[in-house]
């Protein structure tokens, strides 16, 4: 397919990137490109320069701390965080998620940041990071800052990052014995997610607090607070987990499209967050979950 | 530097071994620098949108969609296409004869893509399991064969390589 005439650029530094985004309002980051070369095929966004920063060595890297904390480079594909063993060792479900991304192809290119910026209601990343409670590093003219990843994703398509921005890394805090869990639907192999469910519990029984964020819901994840305090303050149980997930998705009004009604997908968020609370909760059942 | 096609740039991309110093327009797509610039018709176009692998290159030792990669983006890469493997019918490759043996393909339209996915898959594990064989392929699409000999051909493959 012929691309709309465009520029493009690959920087030797995160500062000379930042140089070249902020001289241009037509700029736009290239990572992986996974998700915006489409874009550029539909001719969906008008991009003057493509600002690349795929091989930026200070956006590839995955350090993992003695706490167990983590910090990834945002420009880290999904293939070096499968094959991470010292991501396995701190963040076990973000390595399983990368793995289960896509493709082979898709995986050797396309980079967690770059999919945490295109912000697609659909993908992996967004909810999970919420319920990691990861903070999103931002670089700009003006320096750095870092944002909570619950107030990252604006909506469909847009996140903080403002013009001129490059997001950097995403810490991770140390799971410090909490349990995670992390459930999608989708219908075939390779149809887009209908639902998703993220689910963070700290360590403790009784429950002392929780996070559950379900994703292809609404145009940014959403947090289930309904869900969350049911949990707090109860016992770690199968029931918790199912009286819980019931009330995950009360109140929402998901879009409907050719894949699913807004009601089926109601439905399956709920379902998604009682299973993914029931992995992390230790009482996981045995249905297909598309390896996830 | 712009012309009627936008901006170009000068790059230089190794393929097949054969290093090529050319200039691109920075919206050319590597599958049509490929097939068209270097006029190299194995690497094929199917979905043009990323889903169907038949476009499937090594980049760098990584298995890729050239339709979703800029050519520019591969300036300083070492590109396998599949005219890197056998030369012909009596010159085929441990792959493309298992593929035969096998009937690993039908229409053929698919099958660069499948080839150079095996290679990748075979580099990196010389003995995979059927599971293993079919979570690689999953970013390939053939529309003729239902996979069943495509996977035997992929066994095969192992077997003659190992």
């Amino acid at each position: 397919m012929l691309l709309a005439p465009t520029e493009y650029v690959r920087p030797g530094s995160l500062e000379e990137a930042i140089d070249e985004l902020g001289a241009r309002p037509g700029a736009r980051v290239l990572a992986g490109g996974q998700s915006l070369i489409n874009v550029l095929k539909h001719r969906a966004a008008s991009v003057e320069l493509l600002v690349d920063v795929s091989r930026l060595e200070e956006l590839r890297f995955i350090d993992v701390d003695a706490d167990g904390s983590a910090r990834i480079g945002a420009a880290t594909t999904y293939g070096e965080l499968e094959r991470s063993a010292e991501l396995r060792g701190s963040h076990a479900i973000v390595s399983r998620v990368a793995a289960g991304t896509v493709d082979r192809q898709v995986r050797a290119r396309g980079t967690i940041g770059g999919n945490a910026c295109f912000a697609d209601p659909a993908s992996n990343y967004p909810p999970l990071l919420i319920a990691l409670g990861a903070q999103m590093e931002i670089a700009g003219p003006d320096g750095t800052r870092s944002v909570a990843a619950e107030d990252f994703f604006l909506g469909l398509w847009r996140t903080v990052v403002g013009p001129g921005e490059v997001l950097t890394a995403i810490a991770l805090p140390p799971l410090g014995g909490a349990s995670v869990g992390y459930r999608s639907l989708q219908i075939a192999a390779d149809s887009w997610a209908l639902a998703r469910a993220a689910v963070w519990i700290a360590p403790g029984d009784p429950i002392q607090a929780a996070r559950v964020v379900l994703g292809c819901v609404a145009g940014r994840p959403v947090r289930a607070s309904a869900a969350e305090e049911r949990l707090i303050g109860g016992p770690r149980s199968a029931q918790a987990a199912a009286d819980a997930g019931a009330l995950a998705a009360e109140g929402l009004d998901p879009p409907s499209d050719v894949h699913a009604s807004g009601g089926y997908r109601r439905a399956m968020a709920a379902v998604m967050a009682a299973r993914a609370l029931s992995d992390a909760l230790g009482f996981a059942e045995e249905v297909a979950s598309n390896g996830r | 530097m712009a012309g009627e096609g936008g901006a170009v740039n000068s790059i230089e991309v190794t393929v097949n071994g054969e290093t090529h110093r050319v200039a691109v327009e920075a919206r050319r797509l590597l599958v049509h620098f490929i097939r068209e610039t270097l006029g190299m018709r194995g690497t094929h176009i199917g979905c043009d949108s990323g889903n169907c692998g038949a476009c499937s290159v090594i980049c760098d030792g990584q298995l890729i969609k050239s339709c979703m990669m800029l050519a520019v983006a591969a300036d300083g890469c070492e590109i396998e296409t599949v005219e890197s493997l056998g030369d012909g019918p009596d010159d085929l490759d441990p792959i493309q004869a298992a593929f035969k043996e096998h009937h690993g393909l039908q229409c053929g339209y698919c099958t660069p893509g499948f080839l150079l996915n095996t290679k990748t898959l075979l580099a990196e594990n010389p003995n995979p399991s059927e599971a293993e064989i079919r979570r690689a392929l999953k970013g390939n699409l053939c529309r003729c064969t239902g996979y069943v000999n495509i996977v035997r051909s992929v066994q095969a493959a192992a077997e003659a390589l190992r």
